[in-house]
């Protein structure tokens, strides 16, 4: 009884308890970790202050000061079909294997996510920040809308007309002929030919604060 | 969620005052428990004194268990924490290099500053020692630069080396340094037939 009691026997008791609690209890993942930072990030998809204009996107393309990474979290078949030139395909799940990348970006690099709408590049925005925390933004009616505005007509079957942004469904809106992914005239328009459009800027670049710490 | 920005929260002043308050715990808790005094610090190596051994590894035990348990909560974002990316080779030579002076000089440099502040003549030295060797290296380590660059591994944990959750991992350096408390205190009664 008295070993029992004895402060290094019950030290060392609560430590192990402890242990062995948490390997119980885990680690939150992606998601739990979003529920744990939600109440700091949420208010900016709310408030839509991480949703660029198409023209802001087009413009960073056109960046060379910009270190800009575009993640398209599409299917492979909407892939195919089209996508934005410099993209780089990650479906959802395959997001964690960004991380080191992520978190080794220098504060002039931005995250621009697409998806056909903002359902899915919505969903992959709150993992990216769980993940790392990046300068990272969703491209506003997703490419539907950037279709709507540089998608070019003889490359569409049928009338090519703007799609309709009501209803988001997550599909692709816009019937090309023909699954020419990058290749497509709207890949990457030509700043100065495309149509220019008024944005408010909603890009800001990070200041990078340097981490120290440690023991000896 | 933590970690909080400090210089935003409070102010310039603000968290100045809280590292000196940070900085004023450490080092009266490593004075009261005797890390100013290199005779004790190096008696560890001759298992006569097992403080240190002790007093650091129950520390970096229970700092791991608060860390991980404040992540799990979702108290603390732990990949915002700082940790020192991994350079294998150069890290087993720098740490066979540091555990060598340790033993001989009887400080390491967090120590010697505490022996300092208690004007011990001996942790002067070794202070000065330490600021002319960091100077030296400074100046020379262009001409090892193949060298110390070699082995990186990026923010390489124990869960990725061991392919084992955070919380196997913590279970294990618990029951290590149980182990190595026990296991020591047997080698310091069997050689000098007592335990400090």
């Amino acid at each position: 009884m008295n070993s029992v009691l004895n402060p290094r026997v019950l030290g060392a008791g609560l430590l192990l308890l402890s242990a062995v609690g948490l390997a119980m209890h885990g680690q939150p993942d992606l998601e739990g970790k979003w529920e744990y930072l939600a109440p700091e990030y949420e208010s900016r998809l709310t408030h839509r202050d991480v949703f660029i204009d198409p023209a802001e996107l087009l413009h960073m393309m056109n960046d060379d000061y910009i270190e800009l990474i575009i993640y398209d979290v599409r299917d492979e078949r909407d892939w195919n079909i089209f996508h934005l030139v410099d993209a780089e395909r990650i479906p959802l799940d395959q997001l964690p294997t960004q991380r080191k990348r992520l978190r080794a970006q220098s504060s002039l690099a931005v995250v621009v996510i697409v998806s056909n709408d903002e359902i899915l590049a919505t969903e992959a925005w709150k993992r990216v920040i769980a993940l790392a925390k990046p300068n990272a933004y969703i491209l506003e009616g997703g490419l539907n809308h950037w279709l709507n505005i540089y998608g070019v007509l003889d490359e569409e079957s049928d009338s090519h007309a703007a799609a309709s942004l009501s209803r988001p469904d997550g599909t692709l809106r816009h019937p090309f002929k023909m699954a020419l992914g990058a290749r497509h005239a709207a890949a990457r328009p030509d700043e100065h030919i495309a149509p220019q459009r008024e944005y408010s800027s909603r890009v800001k670049l990070l200041k990078k604060v340097a981490k120290a710490g440690g023991c000896d | 969620m933590a970690p909080f920005d400090l210089v935003a929260l409070l102010g310039t002043t603000g968290s100045y005052l809280v590292y000196l308050g940070i900085g004023f715990c450490f080092g009266f808790i490593l004075e009261s428990c005797g890390f100013g005094d290199s005779r004790k610090l190096a008696a560890q190596f001759y298992f006569s004194d097992l403080r240190v051994l002790k007093v650091m590894f129950t520390a970096i035990t229970v700092a791991m268990l608060l860390i991980f348990w404040s992540t799990a909560l979702g108290l603390l974002d732990y990949d915002e924490l700082l940790v020192k990316e991994t350079y294998l080779w150069p890290g087993i030579v720098g740490g066979i290099i540091m555990g060598v002076g340790f033993i001989l000089g009887g400080y390491c440099p967090g120590t010697s500053l505490v022996s300092v502040a208690t004007l011990k003549v001996d942790g002067m030295f070794f202070l000065a020692g330490h600021i002319a060797g960091v100077i030296i290296f400074g100046e020379t380590v262009g001409f090892i630069n193949e060298f110390w660059h070699s082995g990186y591994m990026g923010r390489f944990l124990l869960p990725e080396l061991f392919g084992v959750e955070t919380g196997v991992v913590a279970v294990m350096v618990v029951c290590l340094a149980l182990a190595m408390f026990l296991g020591f205190g047997w080698i310091q009664r069997l050689v000098y037939g007592k335990q400090k």
